[in-house]
């Protein structure tokens, strides 16, 4: 059986110098991997080349065995989704107007045709089906406000239901906990633990803040200067003395 | 002395007024971060104040002088404090169409004051008329003294401001002040006086370029620096709008380019009078599709707009629900009764009027679809209503084929183009994006409108009106051709309202807003930005099929470049984010000029020039409120007087929402 993520060899340089080299890993469904490292690893660089926000220079990316389209908008369809480390939201559109955006392009159901036909309104199953996946999310209550006048925990749940609403096989949090106070990241990593397992949703969570890490990731895989030097349980990875060095300056 | 070569020498100064020009853009976008559409119309307000002190008595040094340092630098410090410091540093499209509207008004405020033709080119400021100060070789090869000053000139300010630029003192609180000027402050410099600063020497340099052009051609025309104002924009293009030694560098290529372009091709061919003119327009193009640099331009991120404050609600937001209730319940009784009323008792010129008012509404929706729901600001919509003409002129006049179906194939047509246009539009985004759409509208005007089998000839073509169940639509004043214009109004205004508040509107918001995050949400950008290009330039084709059949004529000259920004400006003015907008805005335009054919015949500039001129000026000057009212000045109108005659304001930004819904 087919694993639902491999990357294969993967290596992305800009300008000859080299961000991401020759990365490999594999990810099952409902599972999650934790990728840390320090500034500069190349752990957003290959969270990018995952979502088809940049083309990877050598490698291969597989979505359950079968290669993926280029571009990012069809890659989210076929079921990977994506949050931002710098919040994306749409100013002047309500939490539920994200939420509905990303509904009806999942569905097909966006375009001139669909407006012309039903007058441009939106169906009671679709508001349904909005509200379950902010109920998810604990913003429920908050539908109808203008979503970047939310704090930004708030902000960031938009962006996760907006990402969640499509069912994705696969969920890439770009450093979820960032900008969060302690209670902030608390409630973040009790809707993600809720998310991944109401949906089945697999993870791969970058972030700098170890205890969310800790908290949500299966396995962890560590990175330094494009490469993996470490992989596994969350314990094993920070007591590797290569980790070590290579986040505190010591010499293995 | 080789043939190559004298055309080569005799083209370099030509060339360094297009430096100097790209020069003055240069340091305008990289000093205040505003990339100044308006700096043609500054050189040309400070070319015809120059030749107006000089006709009126003024020494002709003084005069220059007068203008460069002391006229220029006011105007350039007034720019900054009724417009530009009033826009958030974030907000680069307030600041294109701020520049837009420069362009558009400036020109209009001196052609009502002054005259369209009346200025007639005053001598140069330094030297004696056109007497050689400097024989090259043999001597049959010389350049004069006006020519030697631009020389001069160019080279002198690129030498100061690179050294300006480059220094601690003045170049770093410059550059700091268009990245965040709040930040600036934060540090203890004054970043209002710095860009204040900057933009009295940006128009020093427009008013150095009007002087020293000014003398070149007579009379005095907004439309010879309209000229080179797009070949500095090539010019300032090869430096991607930072380098000022490849702006110079591209200004003196592109002039000596054009010179041995000009002294090779014989002056009676199709390439000369095709290829000369358009050749910046082509390197432009080029530039924007190859070079990395113009690629990026998609402008400053402040580190601190997270501090702007909210957008305001709508005007509707703010009306009671039972009075919207109302006005929805009864909209259709009372539009058709203000229809029937107004066909029933309107006099002739009025009726022709509204015609021409609601053609130029149709259009108009393109731009609300484009600008208004996509966020592009292109320049191209009057090329495209020009293409929609041409097409339906040349099918209902050579091939005769029923002029509404003619119409709607121009349409087809014109949406092609917009569907070609969108393609390089794909990769682009925010300025980059106008100044391809900028390309395309000069393209047009230049190489496809003259063309006798598109444009029809110098003439142009007699464009037919319909003549359907033996109505006769052929009166100028035709109350039924208004009421057929009138039904595509409404036919498109539906469509247009149907696209904004459905599916299409809230995705093209979230692409426009955030492409990355559109895209990660499941979005087809390509697909839509290809769909809302293509549907703006059929619309705006089937609007140019009406406004020609309005006039009962189509020529070349029709639908000019000049009318692409002049739309946009209108349509923003009055309000691009609705339907409303566009309408108020076609009718709002013909019913002005009509208006002010009554002005008495004794106003000596009471001309069809200058009653264009006005119009473009009241209907534009809302273009300035831009950045604080971005969804149109008639909007803000509506919202203080809702806010004045409804008194209660939810404070709730929720609430507010829920009222909008109901």
């Amino acid at each position: 059986m087919s694993h639902l993520l491999e990357v294969n060899d993967v290596s992305k340089s800009f300008g000859g110098h080299a961000v991401v080299r020759h990365v490999s890993f594999v990810l099952d469904a409902g599972t999650s991997i934790g990728l840390v490292g320090s500034n500069g690893a190349g752990k957003t660089t290959l969270f990018r080349c995952v979502a088809g926000e940049l083309p990877v220079d050598s490698g291969s990316i597989l979505l359950d065995g079968q290669s993926l389209p280029s571009r990012p908008d069809a890659r989210a369809r076929r079921g990977i989704a994506r949050t931002f480390q710098i919040v994306e939201l749409f100013g002047g559109q309500t939490v539920l107007d994200h939420v509905l955006v990303a509904l009806q392009a999942h569905q097909g159901r966006q375009g001139p045709w669909r407006d012309l036909v039903h007058g441009g309104r939106t169906t009671s199953d679709e508001r349904d089906t909005c509200m379950e996946v902010l109920d998810l999310v604990g913003l429920a209550d908050r539908a109808d406000t203008p979503a970047t006048t939310l704090s930004l925990g708030d902000r960031r749940a938009v962006e996760l239901a907006r990402a969640l609403i499509g069912r994705p096989r696969l969920l890439l949090a770009d450093e979820p906990s960032s900008g969060l106070d302690g209670e902030e990241s608390r409630v973040l990593i009790r809707i993600l633990n809720r998310v991944r397992q109401d949906t089945g949703v697999a993870v791969i969570l970058v972030d700098h803040d170890l205890g969310t890490v800790k908290a949500v990731a299966d396995n962890v895989i560590a990175m330094d200067a494009g490469a993996i030097i470490a992989t596994g349980s969350y314990e094993s990875v920070v007591s590797n003395p290569l980790v070590m060095a290579s986040w505190l300056g010591q010499s293995s | 002395m080789s043939e190559f070569l004298s055309f080569v020498l005799q083209n370099v100064p030509w060339g360094c007024t297009f430096a100097l020009v790209a020069v003055g853009l240069v340091l305008t976008y990289r000093a205040t971060g505003v990339f100044n559409f308006g700096f043609g119309a500054e050189a040309y307000a400070a070319g015809v104040i120059y030749a107006e002190l000089y006709w009126h008595g003024v020494d002709r040094l003084w005069a220059a002088i007068l203008v460069v340092f002391v006229i220029a630098p006011a105007f350039g410090a007034l720019l900054d404090w009724g417009l530009f410091s009033r826009i958030p540093p974030g907000n680069s499209m307030a600041k294109i169409v701020t520049s837009l509207g420069v362009m558009v008004v400036l020109p209009s405020v001196v052609q009502v004051f002054v005259g369209a033709t009346n200025v007639s080119a005053p001598p140069a400021p330094l030297f004696n008329e056109y007497a050689p100060v400097w024989h090259i070789g043999s001597g049959s090869l010389y350049v004069s003294g006006p020519e030697m000053t631009t020389m001069l000139a160019t080279t002198m300010v690129l030498a100061l401001l690179m050294c300006a630029l480059r220094s601690r003192r003045f170049g770093l609180p410059m550059r700091a002040a268009v990245e965040s000027p709040r930040l600036l402050e934060l540090m203890g410099v004054n970043a209002t006086r710095v860009l204040r600063g900057s933009w009295m020497l940006a128009t020093v340099l427009a008013g150095l370029a009007g002087v020293l052009f000014a003398p070149t051609e007579t009379p005095v025309s907004a439309n010879n620096y309209s000229v080179i104002l797009v070949a500095a924009i090539a010019a300032a293009a090869l430096g991607a709008l930072r380098s000022l030694p490849l702006a110079v560098l591209g200004g003196v290529a592109l002039g000596v380019v054009q010179g041995v372009v000009q002294g090779y091709v014989a002056s009676d061919s199709v390439w000369y009078q095709a290829l000369v003119p358009s050749l910046p327009f082509f390197i432009l193009l080029v530039l924007l599709l190859v070079h990395p640099g113009m690629r990026r331009l998609e402008g400053r991120n402040d580190p601190m707009s997270a501090v702007e404050p909210p957008a305001p609600p709508p005007a509707l937001a703010l009306r009671p629900p039972h009075i919207n209730r109302v006005i929805h319940r009864f909209r259709w009784l009372v539009l058709g009764t203000l229809t029937l009323v107004v066909i029933t008792f309107t006099p002739g010129p009025w009726i022709a009027a509204l015609t021409i008012g609601a053609s130029l509404s149709v259009i108009f929706l393109s731009i609300t679809l484009i600008t208004g729901l996509a966020g592009q600001l292109s320049l191209a919509q009057a090329a495209f209503a020009g293409v929609g003409a041409a097409t339906t002129a040349q099918l209902a006049v050579n091939e005769n084929v029923p002029v509404l179906i003619a119409a709607v194939a121009g349409a087809v047509v014109a949406g092609l183009g917009g569907w070609v246009a969108s393609l390089p539009a794909l990769r682009l985004r925010g300025l980059p994006v106008t100044l391809l759409t900028l390309c395309l509208a000069l393209l047009a005007d230049n190489l496809i409108f003259p063309t006798s089998w598109i444009g029809g000839g110098e003439n142009g073509l007699n464009v037919p009106r319909p003549h359907i169940f033996g109505i006769d639509f052929t009166a100028v004043d035709s109350k039924a051709f208004l009421l057929l214009v009138l039904a595509v109004l409404l036919a498109t205004s539906g469509v247009v309202h149907v696209l904004l508040r459905g599916t299409t509107g809230r995705a093209l918001s979230a692409v426009h807003v955030s492409p990355i995050g559109a895209a990660s949400s499941g979005v087809s950008v390509r697909r839509l930005t290809m769909f809302v290009f293509f549907l703006s330039a059929a619309i705006a084709g089937i609007g140019g099929a009406l406004f020609a059949m309005s006039y009962l004529q189509e020529s070349p000259s029709s639908f000019n470049w000049f009318f692409g920004p002049t739309f946009l400006v209108i349509v923003v003015t009055v309000g691009a984010t609705t339907v409303e907008g566009a309408i108020e805005a076609g009718l709002g335009y013909a019913l002005i000029t009509q208006a002010l054919t009554y002005l008495p015949s004794t106003v000596s500039t009471n001309t069809n020039a200058t009653q264009g001129a006005l119009t473009v000026l009241i209907l534009s000057f809302g273009a300035f409120t831009y950045a604080t009212h971005p969804e149109g000045i008639v909007e803000a109108l509506k919202r203080s007087f809702a806010r004045t005659v409804f008194r209660a304001v939810p404070a709730n930004p929720a609430e507010r929402r829920k009222r909008h819904i109901s």
